[in-house]
């Protein structure tokens, strides 16, 4: 039991200004196992959708269930991996992996294990006495990636995630999301600014108004991904639905609410 | 090629080392002068030969390491009590509303309080000697502890405290795990201010409250117009307190060495 069920959700921020509506009467079902992508104008309340499922913040009104049990705070069913990576600067990257197996309980051997098969996923072998300072964007992101693997979510919340990196790299980090979503087949809720990237990793992408923010349409991608990366970029379907997403967006951009 | 190079930027740097003193030599070189060629009478100041003649003599009776030792004993047994106290209260502070509810108005009250003014209150409690000495310096260290960890942690940002949450860090796990590394940096400013203090108020208590110590011996000399040796006495001081600090900028060094700005500041010398 996985899924995720969001209704009628609504989130104010309140400022000396006045308040702020962030989100209105959001509704969302992830199923078990599925990856949904939310995409829409810079500032329309993404990430603040994403840290209400984290528990990090309250929501205002609405129900949000995870596993069909309220969320009341963070848990260890959900990882979380932030923009800016948010991995701890005072402890080098075998440590950073082994932090939450630490904090589930695991023993210091089976900890070491975990952390050395990681490592060697994300090909970071020979870095793991390094500090996060030492390390290029890429890399961090591997690690915080690695880090929140490491004791086994069974969601995965992804807040922009590869946002920070160049576009190779982001590329490579994004297929081996993929490789690692079909072999895990974990409940995946990605928010991303990247149309291409949403539907290139998602089975379902929703996007959203501007703000006050809430999921105007909604989009099925059935492509076939079994070719590689080069044969989906350049498959019709993906083309076409990129494009209807795109022009989905552009629209809330332009600030129509139709 | 790669060594003349090497060479050649070490010993730039020791020389910027050396010229680093250059301030306080020429100071004393005009002090010195001043003296010598009569333009301050000896009686007033004694010329900077005779403090340092008066320091030597110090040294060997051994009057100086004995009350030396007991003065570095009080500063830093009150530093340390004062810093760990001042580290406890401002991680309360900055985590717990009833805490800063409390010690808010405690700190923003007594932040400027001139601590050495209540030595002869703490002299009617505890006497003369090691606890009212103590006790001062304590006082002294609390403050600015207590205000740059509460700033530290205050600045340590959401998302890695949400990232432990999500990985099921408990709460004392997190004071300890995140919060306070995350705000080392800022704590090592404040005990940094706070080794300051502690001589300080070492020598002011000592000069009101102790049978010994450094403080009771510049007390002692000044009393007794020995002016050479009261200068004597405070050069020791300056001068450990001048190590004291290296070390703490040392340790600082090492428990930081994952920081960005600690490792830019190595990097650049």
């Amino acid at each position: 039991m996985t899924g995720i069920c969001v209704k009628s959700l609504s989130k104010c921020y309140r400022g000396r200004e006045g308040d702020v509506a962030a989100l209105s009467s959001v509704d969302i079902d992830v199923a078990e196992g599925e990856f949904v992508s939310i995409v829409g104008p810079s500032g329309c309340g993404k990430s603040t959708l994403l840290y209400i499922l984290g528990g990090f913040i309250p929501a205002d009104g609405g129900v949000i269930e995870v596993g069909g049990k309220s969320v009341t705070g963070p848990g260890v069913d959900r990882g979380v991996v932030f923009q800016e990576y948010a991995l701890f600067p005072w402890l080098t990257v075998a440590q950073n992996i082994a932090y939450g197996l630490e904090m589930t309980g695991v023993a210091r051997a089976e900890r070491e294990k975990t952390v050395e098969r990681l490592v060697r996923t994300i090909g970071l072998e020979g870095f793991e006495r390094r500090f996060p300072r030492e390390l290029s964007g890429g890399m961090k992101q591997r690690v915080a990636i690695a880090r929140t693997l490491a004791y086994d979510p069974a969601i995965l919340l992804l807040d922009e995630p590869f946002g920070a990196l160049d576009a190779q790299t982001r590329e490579t980090m994004q297929d081996e999301l993929l490789r690692l979503w079909q072999a895990t087949r974990k409940t995946v809720v990605m928010v991303t600014h990247d149309v291409n990237e949403a539907v290139y990793l998602s089975g379902r992408v929703l996007v959203m108004s501007q703000r006050p923010g809430r999921i105007v349409q909604e989009f099925a991608i059935g492509i076939d991904r079994s070719g590689g990366r080069e044969a989906t970029m350049l498959n019709d379907d993906f083309n076409h639905l990129r494009n209807e997403v795109w022009l989905a967006v552009r629209r809330q951009v332009a600030g129509g609410t139709a | 090629m790669a060594a003349e190079v090497a060479r050649l930027a070490a010993d730039a740097g020791s020389l910027r080392r050396a010229f680093h003193f250059l301030p306080v030599v020429i100071v004393l070189a005009i002090w010195q002068a001043a003296v010598s060629f009569g333009l301050v009478d000896r009686a007033f100041l004694p010329s900077v030969a005779d403090i340092v003649a008066a320091l030597w003599e110090l040294v060997r009776s051994g009057e100086l390491a004995a009350n030396l030792l007991i003065s570095i004993y009080r500063a830093l047994a009150g530093l340390a009590i004062g810093s760990v106290l001042g580290v406890a209260i401002g991680l309360a502070m900055a985590t717990s509303r009833p805490a800063d509810r409390f010690f808010g108005p405690l700190v923003a009250m007594t932040y400027s309080l001139p601590k050495s003014s209540l030595i002869p209150l703490f002299i009617l409690w505890f006497g003369i000697g090691d606890v009212t000495d103590i006790l001062s310096v304590v006082l002294a260290c609390l403050l600015p502890v207590i205000v740059s960890t509460y700033h530290g942690v205050k600045s340590v940002p959401a998302v890695i405290v949400w990232s432990a949450r999500a990985m099921g860090s408990p709460h004392h796990l997190i004071l300890w795990r995140i919060l306070l590394p995350g705000s080392l940096l800022s704590i090592f400013t404040g005990v940094r201010i706070a080794l300051g203090f502690c001589f300080v108020l070492t020598i002011s208590a000592e000069m009101i409250a102790a049978k010994t110590g450094v403080g009771k011996l510049i007390f002692l000399y000044g009393e007794n117009g020995a002016y050479a040796h009261m200068f004597g006495g405070l050069t020791a001081v300056v001068i450990v307190a001048y190590f004291a600090d290296r070390a703490l900028l040392a340790v600082m060094h090492y428990c930081l060495r994952w920081h960005d700005s600690v490792y830019a500041a190595h990097r650049d010398g």
